[in-house]
């Protein structure tokens, strides 16, 4: 594996795990309440839509779209080499909103990149334990 | 004359995280936070959606984040154990002035787990906390540095949504410049003060260095050095003093998220809400104010806010400073100190805001000491509004002149 | 019904520090901060002792010990740079309360120079500032690693000052046990539920690791996890919930100094002051108090603030818990759940205060659902007192049952 040279975000063990397991294989798994059937994001020990505690986790589609994005031009760190990229907030298919750094879109040039454009989610190893999510655009 | 709020306000249920003490399979503060709220509203038989004020040791907007609440009052006074004796004091207050109806005091320490967690999951560090959510799923993980990294993506969002241009919003910037041309205390005031200083065109800002596409450095805050205070009197003394009162005719606040990732709308700030309770409070609407004080951290910010503030039509926040309108003579100037666009902004920039607001409508803006000619307005009213965070959080006053 | 505060208060002078904009000779947020005050004071022709309300982003305590002050009321609201027309909204909130008259609300941000001091002068990272002056001239350069290092120091004056025994404050600490024994959820409850739980002797208390001389392990608190909340509602809507409610019938804080270096008597706090101001809301006085809750983070803390509450006389603070007096079936209970010696404390105490009094007034101490007898009094009111920092700040408040 080359070292990844960004910060790597460190999982808790007591909410978000589930999530980082998933990552570890390839999945992504998200949140849902089983009262209202909402899935959110970030994950919660209770629902944010009706705060019910009874939350389960399911395997998602991966699939989502480009809600809204920028271009970093300035950067610090392992990420100083790779601007400019695209940061983008992406509306999950299955419902609530992720944030990733974009792949697939050329950021030199920045009206290229479509709101509404159709991405999916791959997995980047940063550690022997974490995989971080990025979303690359399919369309 | 101020009623006693003895006896205004009741604690009406008491509740604690699922364990307490030494949790040997370890825990973090925003759980126990979240656990006390969840047992508290279910002892007392409520949602927490019919929380309206929110207080606790510096996390009240991330806990009204989690759970998806928009409170009406949020208090963070931390000054350590004896904070929620303050909490219940200050509740009382805002409750007893009609603000909020339902207020929660919330808890929630790792004291014993936060040391086999290497002070993990402790919300201390001002942000520093690894797992926080937007720690572990916002900006941090892929190299977001600052507000401008955010601030972006709402300008993105607003110009595929309504059609508005970057020279739209450039022309806030070319505008707020106007006013600082008229302040030599502003830092871009002329090539003197700096010399990038003086007037500026639309192309100047489209021209300018490319910060985070699609902000230019141009549509972007200074960073200074700034320090500001006002003195705030009780109606009966307001006019003692050696200076004249600018009277508090509405307040309020409100947020719609914490970190970006939970912003539903890229178009919106809580500023409608916050502005709304003002409004309301005061008796006067939009289209009584006479001058207004915006937020200008980014021209986005400020063309937003324009919108919630409703004195333009959805999407259309930039026409506010279109024709002349806000600029020196218009008809509703905006930001006459030259804004934190071009006047000065610290990093946090909503006192500036309030003394200009004051000195306008106490007719001091043009005051001999600092020798500044031609920023005095006529306006008796004003719209003055801040905006925290990451288009996270709103404060609107509504101020009017003694007359 | 509450009032609409609208124009209950005015902004009644503005000013900033000496300079703004890019001061190249470098400055502290500190500085930008007392200046901006003193500049604010000196235009509306008031001195700083005048003001008895101060709000900021975190650092109203030491703007309050830096001035010399005793406010009020402390808000230390910070949700970025919105946060000074929240500060507006409470402070209006609070002097249509009558707690204030006179607010000050104050900024000072070393945004560019923050930069060239590589991040000092800042009064960002909390207490983490190597510029501020506890960490200059403090406990940081003396070894000083937490509160019982600075604790210690009032213990030895008041048993110099007034001939107190350690013995005499070790006595609370067995009280304190004493109701702990009676609350299975408490840590020390019992040998089961920790290696050192159960009753304790004085003699036991003296034996205990010796901290920080005179602070035996026995005089101080413990470090566990807590969630806790509340829930405080109008007094239109406090009987609509499923729980009873309990009423706020007075509330105060204070506070006298933030670092220890800064504090006058090393034998009182503000919790005088606080109690003054709640006691007077209240209508009532400490005779008329059939309980207390006493944050006592140390044997001290509780055995100061026993005189300060009007509870005993000066210098005789632990008498309070002699003769039974405060023990179960004592005509005066005090800290009824076990406190912060052998109940739970997590590093702030404050809401656990709260959550215990409630209960106790509420009739709910005895709740079934956590099979505890034994710990429910017939106290109908109670006076609540948290302190914080190094006995630096302050708030009280006087709760009464619902009859």
């Amino acid at each position: 594996m080359a070292e990844y040279n960004k910060s790597i975000p460190s999982p808790d063990p007591y909410v978000t795990q589930p999530f980082w397991d998933g990552a570890k294989e390839g999945k992504l798994m998200l949140p849902r309440c089983t009262t209202c059937n909402r899935a959110h994001w970030y994950p919660r020990i209770l629902c944010p839509h009706c705060h019910s505690s009874n939350i389960e986790w399911f395997e998602a589609s991966g699939e989502g779209f480009i809600h809204t994005y920028a271009v970093q031009n300035r950067a610090f760190g392992g990420w100083a080499d790779e601007t400019p990229y695209a940061t983008a907030y992406i509306d999950l298919k299955e419902g609530d909103r992720m944030f990733t750094a974009l792949r697939g879109v050329n950021a030199e040039d920045p009206t290229s990149i479509k709101i509404g454009a159709r991405v999916k989610i791959e997995f980047e190893q940063a550690s022997e334990d974490v995989f971080v999510p990025y979303w690359r655009v399919v369309d | 004359m101020p009623s006693n709020p003895s006896m205004s306000a009741a604690i009406v249920a008491a509740a604690e995280s699922d364990k307490i003490g030494y949790i040997e399979e370890g825990t973090t503060a925003l759980n126990l936070h979240i656990e006390a709220i969840r047992n508290v509203c279910a002892e007392a038989g409520v949602s927490p959606s019919e929380i309206d004020g929110v207080f606790s040791t510096n996390n009240s907007n991330l806990l009204a984040e989690y759970l998806g609440i928009h409170p009406k009052y949020i208090d963070t006074t931390a000054v350590g154990g004896c904070s929620f004796q303050m909490h219940v004091h200050h509740a009382m207050a805002a409750i007893n002035a009609g603000i909020i109806d339902l207020a929660v005091v919330s808890h929630g320490e790792a004291g014993y787990s936060s040391r086999k967690n290497q002070g993990k999951g402790t919300l201390g560090g001002g942000g520093g906390d690894p797992w926080l959510p937007a720690a572990q799923f916002g900006g941090g993980p892929y190299g977001a540095w600052g507000p401008p990294s955010y601030y972006a993506h709402a300008l993105t969002r607003h110009m595929h949504q309504y059609g508005s241009t970057k020279e739209d919003f450039a022309n806030i910037a070319v505008v707020t410049r106007e006013w600082a041309g008229l302040n030599p205390r502003a830092v871009m005031h002329s090539k003197e003060t700096n010399p990038r200083g003086g007037p500026i065109t639309v192309e100047d800002v489209l021209e300018s260095r490319m910060i985070v596409w699609p902000l230019n450095i141009l549509d972007i805050c200074l960073v200074t050095d700034h320090g500001g205070a006002v003195l705030i009197s009780s109606a009966e003394k307001a006019r003692s003093f050696k200076t004249s009162p600018v009277w508090i005719a509405g307040a309020g606040e409100s947020q719609s998220h914490a970190d970006m990732l939970e912003m539903d709308d890229f178009t919106a700030t809580s500023a409608h809400a916050s502005s709304q309770a003002a409004y309301r409070m005061a008796g006067m609407g939009p289209g009584d104010m006479e001058m207004a004080m915006i937020y200008d951290s980014f021209t986005v910010t400020a063309g937003i806010t324009a919108e919630m503030l409703g004195l333009t039509a959805r999407g259309e926040g930039p026409s506010l400073w279109a024709d002349g309108n806000a600029s020196p003579g218009g008809k509703l100037p905006v930001n006459t100190n030259g804004g934190g666009l071009s006047f000065s902004h610290s990093g946090m920039y909503g006192m500036m805001l309030l003394v200009e607001a004051y000195r306008q409508l106490s007719g001091t803006a043009e005051d001999g000491v600092h020798g500044i000619e031609g920023k005095q307005t006529n306006a008796q009213s004003a719209v003055v509004n801040g905006t925290g965070g990451l288009l996270s959080v709103t404060g609107t006053l509504v101020l009017t002149s003694d007359v």
